[in-house]
């Protein structure tokens, strides 16, 4: 047996933040077939782009379950930026230590949540472009409802998105926007509206 | 409660044996080398563990020669025998060996002997058209280990010793695991020679013995005095030796009986793990094998988390996992067989042994169950 903290016994036997989400921003599965290792992470991002909610599940030994959870209750809270930067030696100082062999069980889980803000990130850049070309084309819909006013994108998320406009009527811009949208990406997006 | 079913890691002691053992780690403390009947009685001792072994064995006293144990006995049967014929310098094994007989082997192979290693199928067994091509008219030694420790598939080595002879080679089987298991007859069975390691049939660690046929003539392995008739020197065992005796004795007895109820336990702890586990499946499970082995593949969850879950149950197993050694590879043998890394890394071993019991098969069937589901619920391979 190794030796194992009680803190790496606890995340073990009571992983924090084990599971999947229905409908994550972010998604990643990593693995090393030749360690046998693997895990999968769902994060939720605010709209102040912090990790409001993150799920893992793992393949793995004792050490690699008990990494992936700490890591989780780590980075829940923190920013996309401060997330990036926890460390792997902050994971196996969180579990109060960890066998030296043990040490690649940390690094999964450093790869996963960096590969799921990738993964947010890029479907957010992509719902940026599709915002972007809908309010550079202006149909003549979109036109209509905003009337002598101008847009601007104000922010965007995977799964919602937020614009500025000077006039026009809210409830026409909205409609017209996720109307567009859902035939662009598929996907009901919420659009918002800032004055 | 310690519910030990890792027998074929090691097996406990039988009492009977520790009681015929500690008289020479007392007041028999003597050189059975000694001119004195102080030292000389004892002897006699070893000479009637000897016949013990050698009944065991369906072999003649004469024909075993006492080692520190398997590892020691593979390495000498495979270096003294790749020195035997010039002409003949080659050797063949398989590729579920264990480590005491791939290592050598490496070794000899390094000192240019070439080296053959037959494929096995994915049951586990040996791959005959794959062993009949590695043997050549060049094939000095053929070592193919009778039971295989980590699945249990037991070898037909009437069948490999019979192709071995036809090409004029010798053959060599590690009995290690099966010795005690089942009936083993080296006439019968055609074996040249064979390693046995007492402490896998509730006898003392750090003893083994090498069988060595009659008229088979190979060079010492260990060098200094006189014991062995010279082929393996250094101050006799006899605590060890007499415990390996008595517990080839008692093997002798037990074979039968205890092997059947054994066997009767496995059933039950298998059939039971297949029901309540889902995912579960059993390793080689159609083909032939010991009567107290059985790797299960839990089947999306990692096997040292259960293993370390069981072990705070007090169930001790073992594992074909990469994570549990520190190694960054899994089970050579589960691989041998097709086995993927994902699936080798969820096979746990049971190995079971005369003194297991109905109670503690139980056990193992009422805490584990909950232990694979509460990891199947967390784990990305699970559906």
């Amino acid at each position: 047996m190794w030796k194992y903290s009680k803190k790496l016994m606890d995340h073990f036997m009571n992983p924090r933040n084990s599971g999947q989400l229905l409908n994550p921003d972010g998604h990643s599965e990593i693995g090393s077939p030749q360690c046998g290792d693997a895990m999968t992470l769902d994060i939720l991002i605010d709209d102040t782009d912090r990790i409001e909610e993150i799920r893992f599940m793992t393949f793995g030994c004792a050490g690699a379950i008990a990494a992936a959870s700490a890591l989780t209750d780590i980075a829940k809270g923190k920013t996309l930026e401060e997330a990036l930067g926890i460390s792997n030696d902050q994971i196996v100082e969180f579990l109060g230590g960890m066998p030296e062999e043990k040490y690649h069980c940390s690094v999964m889980g450093h790869e996963a949540l960096s590969s799921a803000i990738n993964d947010f990130k890029q479907r957010r850049d992509n719902m940026a472009e599709h915002l972007e070309s809908i309010l550079s084309e202006m149909h003549d819909d979109l036109a209509a409802a905003l009337g002598k006013g101008s847009i601007s994108i104000e922010h965007v998320h995977p799964i919602r998105v937020c614009v500025r406009i000077s006039d026009g009527e809210d409830r026409s811009v909205t409609a017209v926007l996720e109307k567009e949208l859902r035939k662009r990406t598929g996907k009901k997006v919420k659009v918002s509206i800032a004055h | 409660m310690k519910i030990y079913l890792d027998n074929n890691a090691t097996t406990r002691i039988a009492p009977e044996v520790l009681d015929a053992m500690l008289p020479f780690l007392t007041e028999r403390f003597g050189n059975p080398s000694s001119f004195h009947s102080f030292g000389s009685d004892i002897m006699d001792d070893i000479e009637a563990a000897r016949e013990k072994v050698a009944a065991l064995l369906g072999a003649h006293a004469e024909e075993i020669v006492f080692t520190s144990g398997g590892t020691e006995s593979d390495n000498m049967a495979l270096i003294g025998a790749a020195s035997i014929n010039p002409l003949k310098p080659g050797l063949v094994i398989s590729r579920i060996e264990h480590p005491a007989v791939i290592a050598t082997a490496e070794y000899l192979k390094n000192r240019g002997h070439p080296l053959k290693i037959s494929d096995v199928n994915s049951d586990g067994t040996l791959n005959m058209s794959s062993f009949e091509s590695c043997i050549s008219e060049q094939t000095g030694i053929v070592s193919i280990m009778m039971a295989n420790n980590e699945t249990g598939v037991i070898i037909p080595v009437k069948e490999v010793a019979r192709s071995a002879h036809e090409k004029g080679a010798l053959f060599h089987t590690d009995a290690v695991q099966a010795v005690s298991k089942i009936p083993v007859d080296v006439r019968s069975m055609g074996i040249d020679m064979l390693s046995i390691s007492a402490h896998k049939l509730h006898g003392p660690k750090g003893v083994g013995a090498l069988f060595i046929r009659k008229g088979i003539e190979i060079p010492p392995f260990m060098l200094g005095g006189h014991q062995e008739k010279g082929m393996r020197a250094g101050t006799y065992n006899a605590a060890g030796i007499v415990g390996l005796g008595v517990a080839a004795e008692l093997a002798s007895r037990h074979l039968l009986e205890e092997n059947g109820r054994t066997g009767l336990l496995l059933d039950k702890l298998e059939s039971g793990l297949l029901e309540k586990c889902p995912g579960a499946v059993i390793a080689c499970a159609d083909a032939a094998r010991l009567p107290n082995t059985a790797t299960v593949l839990f089947r999306g969850v990692e096997s040292e988390a259960v293993m370390t879950l069981l072990d705070m149950e007090g169930v001790c197993v073992s594992s074909g996992s990469a994570c549990s050694t520190g190694e960054n590879s899994s089970s050579y043998v589960l691989s041998a067989m097709g086995i993927d890394a994902l699936d080798a890394n969820t096979a746990i071993r049971f190995s079971l042994s005369r003194y297991t019991t109905g109670r503690e098969i139980d056990y193992v069937l009422e805490v584990l169950p909950p232990i694979i589901e509460k990891l199947r619920e967390i784990s990305p391979y699970a559906r």
